[in-house]
């Protein structure tokens, strides 16, 4: 117990230390005229929600959907869409259009709740492409089409959160309350259902638990993730454009989920930072993004099962354990 | 408690349940034997909701159930183990016992998401009642350990455990003691017994003999889908048909 304890304050105090370099990222990426690296963390932060949400129904519950970006589309458009015609500021726009997805992605899981894994991805596939095709082409141009979008930036209280840098603390914020409640969520009864599922579904629903809401609920949460990130996505940018939602971007989800490690707290954060920062480096080599992709995803397929976190938590328990030997 | 009525249940030709009816009494162990294929555990799945028999009728406390979802069931007060184990492996010993308690815990998702004070204090109760069941069944010192590295007869002991997380009135024990040493054996013939003090009346297939006579109050026999006999533990001990179907099938 009295271990515990101690632990539980040493895991605080390591809280407190990242949220404090977080906090002043910022100022020193100023002093170093480091501007750039605030579009990398926005990105940064944007990913790590889009792909905790795929955690949520992949990691956790164990649905393939190979059709994320159509939720980070709605969120997308949804926001910029609803701002442009009712001028409701933006941050309620991207929480409606939030809402807006999680009833799609609900809608989605009702009859594909009952597929198994592959035909579950193909029908993932086929809603994704779906959502591409009605963004690209819109009846009325209402999404602009292949010509764009373009929309406003958050603001707080009048204050327009315009630039990559004022958009730095937004993003920080939101990111920290998407993992709060992704991390509350999973310790709960809800989450326990999900991991149920995911390991046993006759066992799940012979001890009480409705699989198909169970199964549907996931969709409708990590929909509303997902598609929240779109939201910030847009208003980030403030221009989004149908190629930002092709069949690419969800690969580009699973991969960094598979990459960072599933199930996990900080996997989607290890997943989004390493393969930002990998594209970005890759960056003169745009055309051949996919097959990069392609072999990131072998490698932890073969050499790294658990994702980069689960690499790091194995050599975190065999320092521990040497740790203890000394003693 | 619980009846169940002329129940018919065909796989295409092959009829597994034939017109079989039986009785769970309140606060006492039911055995029901037979031969292997004889039906037990479809009969065993046909209660608990995994299939809808054909014909026939259950009745649970005065309600029809058949046709219920197996979670339903387990709502209802109905809870079971299963003849092939189906844990969940990678989740923690005490995890699976909350598991178990899932269609008594009353949280929203809303609650879950935002960590409610509601919320908080049912996950602590919740966690206090399985130690408590752990303790019940002889594995809190197991607790903390995966599902499936269990030895196999305490992965057996823990799916009682599990079923009993919902507060069942009536507990369905498939084979409990398949894979069990003789001193587990004794140590479940024990627990069964503290189970059915608890109010929890028992529905239990076992093959070992010597265990069920022990245990059982009344008993049940199938053969080919059909009920071959009942009667006390004796009675049917010393039924020539009984006899002749075991040793006939072996
Ligand atoms: N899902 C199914 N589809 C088709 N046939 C089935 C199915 N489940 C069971 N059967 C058949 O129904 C019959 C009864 O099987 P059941 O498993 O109920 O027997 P049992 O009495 O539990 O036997 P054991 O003592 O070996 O566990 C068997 O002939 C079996 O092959
Ligand atoms: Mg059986």
């Amino acid at each position: 117990m009295n271990l515990r304890l101690k632990n539980a304050i040493s895991n605080r105090k390591k809280d407190l230390i990242i949220l404090l370099v977080l906090l002043l990222m910022p100022v020193f990426l100023n002093v170093i005229h480091f501007e750039y690296a605030f579009t990398i963390v926005s990105f940064i932060f944007i990913y790590i929600i889009a792909v905790s949400g795929l955690d949520i129904v992949f990691g956790y519950s164990g649905q393939i959907s190979l059709g994320h970006a159509a939720f980070f589309a709605i969120g997308a458009y949804g926001s910029a869409i609803l701002h442009k015609y009712t001028h409701i500021p933006v941050i309620l726009t991207m929480i409606i259009a939030a809402f807006l997805a999680a009833v799609i992605g609900a809608g989605l899981a009702y009859p594909a709740s009952k597929l198994v894994f592959h035909f579950l991805s193909l029908a993932t596939i086929a809603f994704g492409e779906i959502v591409y095709q009605l963004v690209a082409q819109s009846p009325y141009e209402i999404t602009g089409n292949f010509t764009g979008f373009f929309t406003d930036s958050v603001s707080i209280f009048g204050y327009k959160l315009n630039t990559y840098s004022k958009f730095y603390y937004f993003g920080l914020f939101s990111v920290l309350v998407f993992l709060l409640m992704k991390n509350n969520l999973i310790k709960s009864k809800v989450g326990r259902a999900f991991i149920a599922i995911r390991e046993n579904s006759h066992a799940a629903d012979g001890m009480g638990i409705n699989v198909r809401n169970y199964k549907i609920l996931a969709f409708a949460i990590s929909a509303f993730f997902t598609a929240f990130a779109g939201g910030m996505y847009a208003h980030c940018v403030k221009f989004i454009s149908p190629d930002t939602f092709m069949y690419k971007q969800s690969v580009m989800f699973l991969t960094m989920l598979l990459f960072g490690g599933t199930a996990s707290r900080f996997g989607p954060i290890f997943g989004a930072v390493s393969v930002l920062i990998l594209n970005e480096a890759l960056r003169a080599t745009e055309k051949y993004q996919l097959l990069i992709y392609g072999v990131l995803l072998l490698i932890v397929i073969v050499v790294l099962p658990g994702g980069l976190y689960g690499a790091y938590q194995d050599v975190a328990v065999k320092f521990k354990k040497k740790g203890v030997n000394k003693c | 408690m619980l009846k169940v009525k002329n129940v018919t249940l065909r796989f295409g030709g092959l009829v597994a349940n034939n017109d079989v009816s039986m009785e769970v009494r309140d606060g006492k162990i039911t055995g029901l034997i037979g031969p292997n294929g004889a039906g037990k555990t479809t009969f065993f799945n046909c209660i608990s909701g995994v299939y809808t028999p054909n014909e026939g009728k259950i009745i649970f406390e005065g309600k029809e159930i058949q046709g219920y979802r197996p979670y339903q069931i387990n709502k209802a007060g109905i809870s079971r183990t299963y003849q092939i184990i189906n844990l969940f492996k990678k989740m923690k010993v005490y995890e699976n016992v909350i598991v178990g308690m899932h269609s008594r815990l009353n949280s929203s998702v809303t609650d879950s998401l935002f960590k409610t004070k509601k919320e908080r204090e049912e996950e602590k109760k919740a966690y206090e009642k399985a130690l408590g069941l752990l303790d019940f069944v002889g594995l809190l010192e197991l607790k903390d350990e995966p599902a499936g590295s269990l030895s196999y007869g305490k992965q057996r002991l823990l799916e009682i455990c599990r079923a009993l997380a919902s507060d069942p009135k009536i507990l369905l024990l498939d084979e409990p003691a398949a894979g069990m040493n003789a001193t587990e054996k004794n140590e479940l013939d024990l627990l069964c017994k503290k189970i059915v003090e608890r109010g929890v009346s028992i529905l239990i297939i076992e093959h070992d003999m010597k265990l069920m006579m022990g245990l059982a109050d009344y008993m049940y026999v199938l053969n080919y889908g059909k009920l071959l006999a009942e009667g006390a533990p004796l009675e049917i001990q010393n039924n020539p048909a009984v006899i002749e179907a075991y040793l006939g099938g072996e």
